[in-house]
């Protein structure tokens, strides 16, 4: 809670020479809405009952149009301020949502929904506008307009100003009740809601289904029943909130009339008011009663914002911070020096001491772990065993609770994330193609302006020349979302031909866990071990080639590595690690396998 | 209804106003006493009157509106049958969905705030007008021109200055969604490739363009708003100018003067939902031109041919010659010159990587697309000339979404043949090897209260009660483990023994029992035949074999 007013005042402290521009706008419209007031009445007066010429209210005329023209500017200067204010504190809201997510560690990044983060950024923010642009502006003029307004009704005619005073309160009053009530009603039949609502999704998901069964005119009548269910239970929860302000308005005209009535008598029984005074007060009352109503429907928007911009706010907090970022530039000129060298002549030496990290119920600890310059290790285990994760840290992409991942004596954390994501590649199971053309996608993988050879010539190693030759326009097709399509073997082969035009010197490979194409198999066979001639290559390994081809083969268990050796060797001494890579896929119908 | 209801609202307070404005003047003049009581009861009722009608008319406007989004549901809901899945083929379909549900909402809006405030605003400005010709004419006339200029001149300019603007909100809102995802989604690779910072700045910039244009957009409405306000105020001035002079030529009583003020204030409030119609205009605009552009056009299955023929009940044979299909919005065919002929009664498996085209073979037997070239035929009559609910109706369909609905297992395995017992379910059940589950046992909406694998058991339980002679099965045990999978498809092959059937297999192994294996690989068969054969003939098969025999099983950590 403490935190929820520390976003909202931040933003408000921002912009606090707005606050005190609307405040001067406020009390100027006040003035001038009394002061049109006055001088409408002074002209009904004055041609009424004075019978005065229409040269005689020439000039109160003239300052009556004047008084007018410039309520309109201050309304609009007061829009205008408040569209300022929700246009900063937007800004200042996406700014820090995309610094958090830019910042992020990978684990944050990947916790939770993306559609619900992207909704945060652009509908929730959206949503709290009104919060700036309504319900500020009007809060600060019910702070003063309405004051101003009793002020003068009881200068001119204090019975008035006492019937207004007394009926004024049932305003906010009512206005939370209808809030409250309708609240509570809606809390209930919130489940109720949602299902109804989702009823119709749900119909439109499960339609080839629906359609194959035959179901088609029964779920017809399911939507239309649920539906009308909707309506009336929204029906219900409206029906509170529309006799509330029935309530409301009754008492708004109550007090309207009773302030008539009031007027009427001094007028004619008791004699002790002039017409221009009354009228004035008749004037001046319902604008104080509209003010209120107003800043009744503001306040139930501001609330809505309100809701919004906590939404921002928890976002903000658990999209956590990838701590490395800071510490990137510790690292003394000289021996930074010598290692981008070493980085750039060959594969470095890679040191995991006691490198741990915890996630909900998982815990991996490498304890100590050297990795040659040029060796092909393969990471086998059962799933859930920390394989990925494993890949992660060495990456980069994942900062170790404790310990260090060391390259070439250095620790990671010193050496920044910059320079070692430039000379490591990584092939995840699912590559990410993005909006962009086919060639773009794959200059992507070099972090440097590209000759269109040199893409060519990596997309003829990954084996998509033929594809390329497909696409309509070549290496300008656009592919990744709203382009065209590519399948699952197409897709792991632009991230082959992503990671030999980097020519990484440290290869990271998440082998597919299912069975791809025939031809792209053979080709990621073949890519891998071309690549592996200038790079040390670590392959989370779910295929028997792989692991027989593998120097060294970590075995993962329960976050740790269990054994380390050769296939052969493990195979002898390690019962787990022999069950596992014998375990074949057997077939459901088998009779004779 | 709620028309009226308004309408008497709006009225009431005009004459509400007007009468305490012409109280007040009456009362210069000393009147009777009993004129003073009725004038003023008079404004008590008139009160509640316009409290009252307020209150129908929401009710009314409302309900109406809520009957009308139900009516709309069902009959968008009747068109998109037709179309599917011809609709749901591309990546994003979920957020289609989605966004049609959220389109039929938000035309709730253009009932309540478009189509219904100029109608009621039209009818209060008449019956207004009406009143004050009484008095004058001339300041009816004025009343006139005001009414022309709230309700339609100025949401027309404004209206006018938006749609530019607004469509340009529109589109960056989409880019910024778009590339947010990408960040999103692909951030890991963003990151190794470090441009996840540029891509961040990129995104912040169009931040910064998306709020300035929020606010020219927002600018613009004010504007409208306060130019509302000022033909309002001028209005109001201009019937206090014309009244006083009118009052001067003496064709007027002065003591109308104030009341006629105050009907004016009155009756422009009523005007009020005008200044922000255009933002809602637009809106629901595009929201029905979304959903039109939903459902394309032309696009009917029955074709003009006669349908003459019928499925048999016997077990249809099956023959696909140079069948090609191409989705609409892809850029290569998913089936290229597909030629098969499957022989009454027989077994066969369809195997190849994802997205070879193994599943729009079986939308094609099926008759939810229409082949782009070449002819299918069941029993040698073309599906063409058969009506699909009829191949439906004949058919054992298992898909790899299955649908499931809020209720019970029972409801759910009951759906399109209400004539089983629950001793036939409970058998259905057992041999799906569900015996677990109670008839009784509710099912939430999709079934997401069940795991995956009792998903496909309850499905292939719903397939097992019926009796058609045609099974085509997408791989209806993926997520089945080895033990079970072998016992469900041993119930469903006992059953189906004489019967054509058609597996989509993920796995390989286990396959040679069927009489004819189809290979698949990016749209095209690339071999046919016997496990034996296949093997034998060492083709595509055969390395598909030595690949899944390379691949390790997935084990769960225990």
């Amino acid at each position: 809670m403490r935190r929820k007013a520390s976003l909202l005042s931040a933003l408000m402290a921002a912009q606090r020479k707005r606050l005190v521009i609307l405040a001067i706008l406020s009390l100027g419209l006040g003035a001038a809405l009394i002061t049109q007031a006055v001088l409408l009445a002074e002209v009904v007066q004055r041609v009424f009952v004075e019978g005065d010429t229409l040269g005689g209210v020439a000039a109160a005329l003239g300052y009556l149009l004047l008084v007018m023209a410039i309520r309109v500017l201050l309304i609009y200067a007061s829009g205008r301020t408040g569209l300022s204010m929700a246009a900063t504190a937007k800004q200042i809201m996406r700014s820090r949502l995309l610094a958090r997510l830019t910042g992020s560690s990978l684990a944050g990044a990947l916790a939770g929904q993306a559609g619900g983060k992207i909704s945060v950024a652009l509908d929730a923010v959206d949503e709290s506008d009104s919060y700036f642009s309504q319900y500020m502006p009007k809060m600060i003029e019910a702070l003063f307009i309405p004051v101003l307004l009793l002020i003068s009704l009881f200068i001119l005619h204090p019975n008035s100003g006492l019937i207004v005073l007394f009926t004024a309160p049932f305003i906010p009053l009512f206005m939370v009740l209808v809030g409250l009530s309708t609240k509570r009603k809606s809390e209930e039949k919130y489940e109720q809601l949602a299902q109804f609502s989702g009823i119709f999704l749900d119909s439109l998901q499960g339609l080839v289904s629906l359609k194959l069964f035959g179901w088609t005119k029964r779920q017809e009548e399911r939507i239309e029943r649920s539906s009308l269910n909707y309506r009336d239970a929204t029906m219900g929860i409206l029906r509170i909130a529309f006799t509330n302000t029935f309530m409301l308005e009754a008492i708004v005209m109550m007090g309207i009339g009773v302030v008539a009535l009031e007027l009427a008598l001094q007028l004619v029984v008791f004699k002790t008011l002039t017409f221009h005074t009354a009228l004035l007060v008749l004037l001046l009352a319902p604008e104080f009663y509209n003010l209120l109503k107003n800043t009744g429907t503001a306040f139930h928007s501001g609330r809505t914002s309100m809701g919004a911009i906590r939404k921002v706010e928890e976002m903000l907090e658990t999209v956590e911070d990838d701590p490395q970022h800071e510490t990137s530039d510790a690292m003394d000129a000289l021996a930074r020096k010598q290692l981008e060298q070493q980085l750039a002549e060959g594969p470095p030496l890679i040191e995991l001491q006691d490198v741990c990290f915890e996630y909900e119920h998982f815990k991996l600890d490498t304890g100590r772990l050297t990795i040659h310059p040029g060796e092909q290790v393969a990471v086998v285990g059962r799933s859930g065993s920390g394989k990925t994760t494993l890949l992660h840290l060495l990456s980069g992409l994942l900062t170790p609770a404790s310990g260090e991942v060391v390259i070439q004596h250095q620790p990671l954390a010193l050496l920044g994330e910059e320079l070692w994501f430039r000379h490591i590649g990584y092939i995840t199971q699912h590559p990410y193609i993005f909006a962009g053309t086919f060639a773009d996608n794959i200059a992507l993988g070099a972090g440097r302006a590209v000759s269109r050879e040199e893409i060519v010539a990596a997309t003829d190693a990954a084996g998509l020349t033929e594809l390329v030759s497909e696409l309509e326009h070549g290496y300008d097709t656009e592919i990744g979302d709203g382009g065209r399509g590519l399948s699952g073997g197409e897709r792991q082969r632009l991230a082959l031909a992503r990671a030999f035009l980097k020519q990484p010197s440290v290869l990271l490979f998440d082998e597919p866990t299912v069975g791809l194409d025939v031809q792209t198999e053979k080709i990621l066979q073949r890519s891998i071990s071309e690549l592996a001639r200038k790079a040390t290559v670590i392959t989370v390994a779910h295929r028997l080639y792989t692991i027989r081809h593998a120097d060294r083969i970590l075995y993962m268990e329960k976050g740790q590595v269990a054994d380390s050796g050769t296939h052969e060797e493990l195979l002898a001494r390690l019962p787990q690690y022999a069950e596992l890579v014998t375990a074949q896929r057997e077939g459901g119908l088998s009779s004779r396998s | 209804m709620s028309i009226l209801g308004g309408f008497i609202a709006g009225i009431a307070g005009v004459v509400l106003f007007a009468t305490s404005g012409y109280l007040i003047s009456q009362t210069v003049f000393a009147p009777p006493l009993y004129t003073l009581i009725v004038l003023t009861s008079l404004v008590k009722v008139l009160g509640f009157v316009r409290a009252a009608s307020r209150y129908g008319e929401r009710l009314y406007s409302h309900r109406a509106t809520f009957s009308l989004l139900s009516r709309l549901r069902v009959t968008y809901f009747s068109k998109l049958v037709p179309l599917v899945p011809g609709l749901l083929n591309r990546t994003r379909s979920g957020e289609l969905l989605a966004r049609i549900v959220g389109d039929i909402e938000s035309l709730q809006f253009y009932f309540l705030r478009v189509a219904y405030p100029p109608i009621m605003v039209v009818m209060v400005f008449l019956a207004t007008v009406i009143f004050t010709s009484a008095f004058s004419i001339w300041i009816a006339l004025l009343l006139v021109l005001g009414m022309l200029l709230t309700a339609f001149v100025v949401p027309g300019i404004v209206l006018a200055g938006r749609s530019k603007i607004h469509e340009r909100v529109r589109s960056q809102r989409a880019a910024f969604s778009a590339e947010a995802a990408e960040l999103l989604y692909g951030f890991r690779d963003l990151k190794l490739y470090n441009q996840l910072t540029k891509r961040g700045d990129r995104l912040r910039q169009m931040s910064e363009e998306l709020t300035d244009s929020q606010r020219q957009e927002a600018s613009g409405l004010l504007r409208g708003q306060s130019l509302h306000v000022f033909v309002t105020f001028l209005i109001y001035w201009g019937v206090l100018v014309l009244g006083s002079y009118l009052i001067m030529q003496g064709s007027l009583a002065g003591v109308f003067l104030a009341m006629l003020v105050m009907a004016t204030n009155t009756v422009f409030e009523e005007a009020a939902p005008m200044a922000i119609l255009p933002a809602y205009k637009q809106d629901s605009e595009y929201a029905a031109r979304r959903l039109q552009q939903s459902i394309p056009p032309g696009q009917n299955l029955s074709s003009s041919e006669e349908v003459l023929g019928k499925m048999t009940p016997d077990a249809p044979s099956i023959k696909l010659a140079g069948v090609s299909y191409q989705y609409k919005d892809e850029w290569r065919p998913v089936l290229s010159d597909i030629s098969l002929e499957l022989p009454a009664g027989s077994k066969t498996a369809i195997v190849g990587p994802s997205g070879s085209g193994k599943t729009t073979i079986l939308e094609l037997l099926l008759k939810l697309h229409i082949p782009t070239a070449g002819s299918i035929s069941l029993n040698n009559i073309s599906v063409k000339a058969v009506d699909e609910a009829d191949i439906w109706r004949h058919t054992n369909v298992v898909l790899q979404q299955g649908h499931f609905f809020r209720g019970t297992v029972r409801a759910n395995m009951l759906a399109g043949q209400e004539h089983c017992d629950d001793s036939a379910l409970s058998v259905a059940l057992q041999r799906a090897q569900l015996q677990g589950l109670e008839l009784d046992a509710p099912v939430l909406e999709k079934g997401e209260n069940l795991s995956d694998g009792e998903k496909q058991r309850l499905a292939l339980a719903r397939v097992m009660l019926r009796s058609g002679k045609l099974w085509l099965l997408d791989e209806p045990t993926s997520s089945l483990d080895y033990v079970t999978e072998r016992l469900v498809l041993k119930q469903i092959f006992e059953q189906a023994a004489a019967d054509t059937l058609i597996m989509i297999s993920h796995r390989l192994a286990g396959l040679e029992v069927m009489d004819k294996i189809v290979v698949m690989d990016r749209g095209r068969v690339v071999e046919q035949g016997t496990y034996d054969e296949l093997m034998n003939g060492k083709g595509y098969f055969y390395e598909m074999k030595q690949i899944e025999l390379q691949l390790l099983a997935e084990i769960e950590a225990s």
